[in-house]
């Protein structure tokens, strides 16, 4: 006897129950049978054990009433009616991500080691002006090298210089629109909250469903969509920070908007946009390994053939790889702060 | 080694090192007590475990926990501390060096395949793809048409055992000098969602898989004929170091269940229980695609194995659990 059955005969439901479906299709629970080999069916439930009316509890004692097994089936067949139409908008929006991610990749593991090393100390003197630095990056990655790690580390490179410039290229623009409006801010926060407390997993499998496995722009999606927050809410943060007082003396000058944002706000907020593009980067690096399990080439692949077969040294040594790549992108990008925060202060 | 993500495995480890350290005391061999089943991460796993942990709770009076894992982390696992006292489903192949280790130094034992004759590996393509084009049933005409199947291979991920007879046999056959591209899938899940989408549009997919699994259950495919097998070449193949791999088929893959050392002593009629458990190939594939066909769950496939095969399972038992589950041996 299931728990509500009487109160659906009480309320004259029982022809409509009757009516509809049969019983879930004559699947048994692990419980009924237990129930049913000790011999205790016809008891019905005490009111200690008493089922909470969920769906479930519900459909037993009225087969009208959907199991929660229909609504997940009732929810991936909507998704899949949909998807024709949700891949043929977005997989051609998002195929230049694909080509992108590629050529990187292409570039940066075909171009020979003796080309490739000096390029990346070049455009660490560049941005950092800091020949410890330099000295720092070529000593890492010959390090890398040298434990032939080097195609792998250049891979994981490729893909986070890829993801982090997308990240900054549309997260920065996001961030300003966000402090100018405040029902934007309002409505843009949620989501950012969501991006970073949703487990990576589950927006994976969506996109699994609607790419094909093969496309980097399926991990690259991913590390995308991860990495953004941290500079979309820093900028919106800065700009929001900057002294009204200044603003006010801007106005008195009468600077237009767009003279006050690019004169005035964005120059002041740099620190603040420049440590959310460090974070940025350093959340990119942080999805290798799991976006290695939706095919991303690089270190997180040995990282994880490390957890497979328990070499526990292939995963350290990867690991350690990633740790390496890990304090040279923050040092770099934090010298590279530094020097814009002090070139504005010298002027 | 098949299926891992990194939560199973630490999880896994976390709760096999939990049971270690509160266990350790031998038991009367009349009491059954606890045991642990290590239950592998995939559906045909799910499906034993639970069928056995039914009949041990009902039929013996054990108290069974199943222990979520994997081929490696549970072999390990066993290795360090003797825990969980049984693996079912364990394919051999994946399981490597690390089992024939343990066995041989006699810590834990074979008592049956779960398995009859065992699981199927090997390369396959959708059954439509060969019903248009006959030749692609064969390693020779995929070979010569590439485009046919999509002009990509799909690899096994990294650390599985199937990974490195597959490179192996990329080798040796030279695929790549056919135009056929071959794409290393980061995790099972990719592999299979990629056969489910292919099917989906009726697309071309040539590619490593293996049952019984609810995709092979789901789906038709095809197996492409690599050639004979042949033990010697395939002994190579297993070996990522090997210098010049041969062409040799998959075999029937031995899928296994043992228990422990200690287990066997302690535990006859369990032991005696697990000797017996073994499903046909086919069983196993029908079970799993009523599972898919239903979105049901493991445990309620298990309850539909045991409300409908009484015939099969009746005679695993031993006398006495067979009187305490003869309402269900009866119905």
């Amino acid at each position: 006897m299931a728990a509500y059955e009487n109160f659906f005969n009480a309320v004259g439901l029982k022809d409509w129950c009757s009516a509809g479906g049969d019983g879930g299709g004559g699947m048994t629970s692990m419980a009924d049978l237990i129930a049913q080999t000790d011999g205790t069916t016809t008891q019905g439930p005490s009111l200690w054990n008493w089922p909470f009316p969920s769906l479930d509890a519900l459909n037993k004692a009225c087969a009208a009433i959907p199991p929660s097994r229909d609504v997940t089936q009732g929810l991936e067949d909507g998704f899949l009616a949909i998807r024709g139409g949700l891949r043929a908008v977005v997989d051609p929006l998002t195929q230049p991500l694909s080509w992108a991610l590629r050529d990187m990749l292409w570039i940066m593991t075909n171009t020979p080691w003796w080309l490739m090393v000096p390029i990346l100390m070049l455009i660490t003197w560049l941005v950092t002006r800091s020949w410890r630095l330099v000295v720092f990056v070529l000593v890492s990655i010959a390090f890398l090298a040298f434990i032939n790690h080097y195609d792998a580390a250049m891979q994981t490179l490729a893909i986070i210089f890829v993801c982090a410039f997308i990240c900054v290229l549309f997260g920065v623009p996001i961030g300003i629109a966000m402090s100018r409006s405040d029902r934007l801010q309002r409505t843009v926060i949620p989501i950012l909250d969501m991006l970073q407390t949703l487990p990576p997993f589950v927006y994976l499998i969506p996109l699994i469903f609607l790419f094909s496995v093969t496309e980097p722009k399926l991990y690259g999606i991913a590390i995308i969509l991860y990495a953004i927050v941290p500079v979309v809410r820093l900028t919106d943060l800065g700009i929001r920070l900057v002294d009204p007082d200044v603003i006010e003396a801007a106005d008195a000058f009468g600077m237009t908007k767009r003279q006050k944002l690019f004169g005035v706000q964005i120059p002041l907020a740099l620190p603040n946009i420049m440590a959310g593009v460090n974070q940025t980067i350093m959340m990119s690096l942080a999805m290798v390994v799991i976006a290695s399990l939706v095919s991303a080439p690089g270190l997180g692949v040995l990282v994880l053939r490390g957890i497979r077969s328990l070499e526990l040294g292939v995963g350290l040594v990867a690991g350690f790889g990633i740790v390496i790549i890990a304090i040279l992108l923050d040092r770099v990008t934090k010298a590279s702060l530094a020097r814009i925060d002090t070139s504005k202060s010298g002027k | 080694m098949r299926k891992t993500t990194l939560l199973a495995v630490a999880g896994a480890t976390a709760i096999v090192t939990g049971f270690a350290a509160q266990t350790g005391t031998a038991r009367a061999a009349e009491q059954c007590g606890d045991i642990s089943i290590a239950q592998m991460n995939w559906a045909a796993a799910e499906v034993t475990t639970n069928i056995a942990k039914f009949m041990l709770d009902q039929g013996y009076g054990c108290n069974t926990s199943l222990v979520k894992s994997d081929t490696i982390p549970a072999i390990t696992s066993i290795a360090e501390n003797g825990r969980p006292d049984v693996v079912t489903n364990l394919w051999l192949n994946s399981a490597g060096d690390a089992y024939k280790k343990l066995e041989s130094e006699g810590k834990i034992k074979r008592v049956a395949k779960t398995l009859q004759p065992g699981g199927v590996e090997g390369w396959w393509i959708p059954t439509y793809l060969a019903k248009e084009h006959p030749e692609l049933k064969t390693i020779e005409g995929v070979m010569a048409h590439p485009d046919w199947v999509g002009g990509t291979f799909n690899n096994c991920p990294d650390g599985w055992g199937c990974r490195v007879v597959s490179d192996n046999l990329i080798k040796a056959l030279d695929l790549k000098s056919s135009g056929i591209e071959v794409f290393n899938h980061g995790s099972g899940q990719t592999l299979a969602s990629s056969i489910g989408s292919a099917f989906a549009d009726k697309k071309p997919w040539f590619g490593y898989y293996w049952g019984p699994t609810v995709v092979m259950g789901n789906y038709d495919m095809t197996r492409v004929k690599l050639g004979d097998y042949d033990k010697a070449k395939f002994d190579k193949l297993q070996n990522k170091d090997t210098k010049d791999p041969q062409v040799s088929d998959f075999p029937a893959a031995p899928v296994l269940t043992s228990v422990t050392s200690d287990f066997a002593k302690t535990h006859p009629a369990e032991t005696e229980f697990f000797s017996k458990m073994s499903f046909k190939t086919d069983t196993m594939s029908k079970l799993l695609a009523w599972q898919d066909e239903n979105k049901a769950s493991g445990e309620e496939t298990a309850v539909y194995f045991i409300k409908n095969y009484q015939n099969t399972w009746k005679n695993w038992l031993n006398a006495d659990a067979q009187k305490k589950l003869s309402k269900l041996i009866g119905g």
